[in-house]
């Protein structure tokens, strides 16, 4: 059953039809590293969901993976809010200015308990993207959160410790980050569509620079 | 061109006239009527405009008779409000003519239970006089209050056809007085007495009244009936006092019960809410600031201020808003009255909607942008959400700020943009890996051993250190050099140690 005609091969590429193997026809947004591109569904960032991203420890260059496409977004001429909920550190604005992000963009909520903003914010439409700092996510607020990304049509990213990789989640991406001396080693725990295994990302010094 | 007809009012002219015009006895008792174009200057008052234009003679038979009434479309409609029994308080007419405002500008009030709107530039808003009697007796019964609603070409003749509660509209001024023919006297509010001397001549209605000759009525009744009569039927103009109201929002209400519970106090607060939705519908304003103040028995009265991102109107918006105050808000005892004040108003501009949602294609970030940051900060507080800045400054801790998020800048000062637009071209002097992208709020002292800094076991350093000496000028001089160093997570930091002894470590940042 291999042969596909051409009227179904063009009735398949709608992009309500996910098959199994194939990537998934969405909008994305590419994520500045060819490698990790090459390894996602669509060949990137989804544009509308929520990604989850498990690390070992906070610091360890999740935020460097993501600041490209941050970048990116941010200095659309429409562009709407990056959001960033409960981060457990202050951003450093000059940092971030100097990785090309256009700070008039940038929103910085405190919240002790950030679900609801969080869900608030990928639900409002006013954002392009948002990213919490969540301690334990129950698996049913995950899934609240992953329909108010689809109905806000923002990306949100979860950043969430290693552990919760034993528990399952309705995220439509997760990836897992372990700390490399120059750089991130990237597993794919779920991926519609996308790859299965893990990549290295490195960021030689300089990487950036182009872009700053 | 329309001919507009210009009539005198006042008591004075209505004796002073005769000698001028000239004409027979009882016909130069009677108030000329002036014909002018309608591009002539409107005169507002006083006895040189009567000598402007030409008189029409009346015959004695014809007094009361409309000169030129058949070839005159009535350029005014009013519509008269007579309240038949207030049942929600005294300012229910003010509270009434606020709502109204949505019909029209023109609005006079008749205490204690009259209203008059003229609304023949709004009728075809409203599918005509039909559909804007309904809404506007809607309007009243909303309120809890029970109008007779009747139109004609003059105000007063819309307000007494009100008054007497027959069905009543009268579209064109040729028909007016016979219309208000079989109308009782009674509604005309004159005072006791003249009614019953009227009422001994047989005098009832006022078709009787307007057949009555105009000297002899003066005579004996006083011009200031006779004016009345001038006004009802429009031979002379109804100058009335518009409404206007308080340009802020302030209404209290008093409890039937107190109250603890937060979702209670916001279903009493409803009936204010709306108030103040279609207070600002008809002025179309916002407010930028909405105080909501509930008193309590013996405690000071509780103040909740809601601050607003842009000018709203409304209502499930500020509802919504406020209702997340007040679950944050704690009460020292229940409440007793609530009050709501608004701010200043700001006039809101509407704009269209997009074809793009948000999102798509070339649709930016649109209404919904303050309405996250009101929302979120009504729960969080106003200082919980904030925007990042670039600073000027040396120190590292220095080169940061919290700023209000742009969109909210844009409301409240053009400036804001060009700041905006300045901080987009900000060139950092370093490589942006140099630098770490997680600032901590302030440096944390590291433990250390063998002269190394140490966080959950040994740090190893990286490359050079940088050094940053500034601020000697100001006072907050520092002097550090700073080492990336990876810990044994692989977490990259920013440490520093102090030039000057003890020579401390510190850690300052975290980087990725």
């Amino acid at each position: 059953m291999s042969t596909i005609t051409p009227e179904l091969a063009r009735l398949l590429e709608h992009p309500a039809i996910w098959r199994g193997r194939s990537a998934a026809r969405t909008e994305v947004l590419p994520t500045g590293f060819a490698a990790l591109d090459e390894c996602l569904p669509g060949k990137g960032w989804p544009r509308t969901g929520l990604i989850e991203i498990l690390v070992s420890r906070f610091g360890i260059g999740e935020l460097y993976v993501l600041l490209p496409a941050l970048a990116a977004l941010t200095r659309r001429s429409a562009a709407r809010w990056c959001v960033w909920i409960a981060p457990p550190l202050e951003p450093f604005a000059p940092t971030l200015a100097a990785h090309g992000m256009a700070l008039e963009r940038v929103l910085v909520v405190r919240a002790d308990r950030p679900l609801w903003s969080f869900e608030q914010t990928l639900g409002s439409g006013a954002s392009d993207v948002a990213m919490a700092w969540a301690r334990s996510p129950r698996a049913r607020e995950i899934r609240r959160l992953q329909l108010a990304a689809e109905r806000g049509k923002t990306l949100g990213v979860l950043f969430r410790p290693q552990r919760a990789a034993r528990e399952s989640s309705p995220a439509a991406l997760r990836i897992a980050l372990e700390p490399m001396t120059q750089g991130v080693r990237v597993t794919f725990l779920k991926s519609r569509g996308g790859g299965r295994g893990s990549i290295e990302l490195s960021w030689a010094p300089g990487w950036s620079m182009a872009r700053g | 061109m329309r001919p507009r007809v210009i009539q005198q009012e006042g008591e004075r002219q209505i004796d002073e006239r005769p000698s001028r015009t000239g004409t027979d006895g009882l016909a130069a008792s009677i108030p000329g009527t002036v014909s002018v174009p309608a591009h002539a200057p409107v005169p507002a008052s006083g006895p040189a405009r009567a000598r402007t234009g030409r008189l029409t003679p009346l015959k004695p038979g014809a007094l009361w008779r409309f000169p030129g009434a058949s070839s005159v479309v009535s350029t005014e409609l009013w519509v008269g409000v007579h309240l038949c029994e207030s049942t929600s308080g005294g300012d229910g007419l003010e509270r009434l003519a606020v709502r109204a405002q949505r019909f029209t500008p023109r609005i006079s009030l008749v205490p204690p239970d009259g209203l008059v709107l003229e609304v023949k530039g709004s009728l075809h808003l409203f599918k005509g006089v039909e559909g804007l009697s309904r809404a506007l007796a809607n309007e009243c019964v909303s309120m809890g209050l029970k109008p007779q609603l009747a139109l004609a070409p003059t105000p007063l003749a819309a307000l007494v056809a009100a008054r007497v509660g027959k069905p009543f509209v009268v579209m064109d001024m040729a028909r007016l007085v016979g219309q208000l023919t079989p109308l009782s006297l009674m509604a005309l509010r004159w005072p006791q007495e003249t009614l019953e001397r009227l009422a001994l001549m047989g005098v009832r209605t006022i078709g009787q009244a307007l057949r009555l000759p105009r000297a002899g009525f003066a005579r004996r009744f006083g011009t200031e009936q006779l004016a009345i009569l001038d006004r009802l039927t429009g031979r002379n103009p109804d100058l009335r006092a518009r409404f206007h109201d308080r340009e802020r929002f302030r209404r209290r209400r008093e409890l039937t019960y107190e109250l603890e519970n937060h979702d209670a106090i916001l279903a009493a607060l409803a009936p204010l809410l709306a108030d103040l939705g279609k207070f600002l519908e008809a002025r179309q304003c916002g407010v930028m600031e909405l105080e909501c103040l509930l008193g309590h028995r013996h405690a000071p009265p509780t103040s909740c201020v809601l601050r607003l991102a842009t000018p709203l109107a409304d209502v499930c918006r500020l509802t919504e808003l406020l209702g997340e105050r007040l679950n944050v808000l704690a009460l020292p005892e229940p409440a007793r009255t609530c009050e709501l004040r608004s701010s200043s108003l700001v006039s809101r501009v509407l704009s269209s909607n997009h074809i793009w949602q948000p999102g798509e294609h070339g649709g930016g970030a649109g209404a919904e942008a303050p309405e996250l940051i009101e929302r979120l900060r009504a729960r969080l507080g106003p200082e919980a959400v904030y925007g990042l800045q670039v600073l000027p400054g040396h120190r590292p801790e220095n080169t940061w700020g919290a700023t209000e998020p742009v969109e909210v800048r844009r409301q409240r000062g053009a400036s804001g943009q060009k700041r905006a637009a300045h901080e987009v071209a900000v060139h950092a002097p370093w490589p942006a890996f140099r630098r770490p992208t997680w600032l901590l709020p302030a440096p944390k002292l590291l433990s250390v051993r063998d002269g190394l800094p140490r966080r959950r076991g040994p740090l190893r350093l990286l490359g050079e250190p940088e050094r940053i000496e500034t601020g000697w000028w100001d006072g907050g001089d520092i002097a550090r050099d700073y080492y990336t160093a990876v810990d044994i997570h692989g977490v990259r930091l920013w440490i520093f140690r102090e030039r000057n002894p003890p020579h401390r470590w510190y850690l300052h940042g975290v980087f990725g």
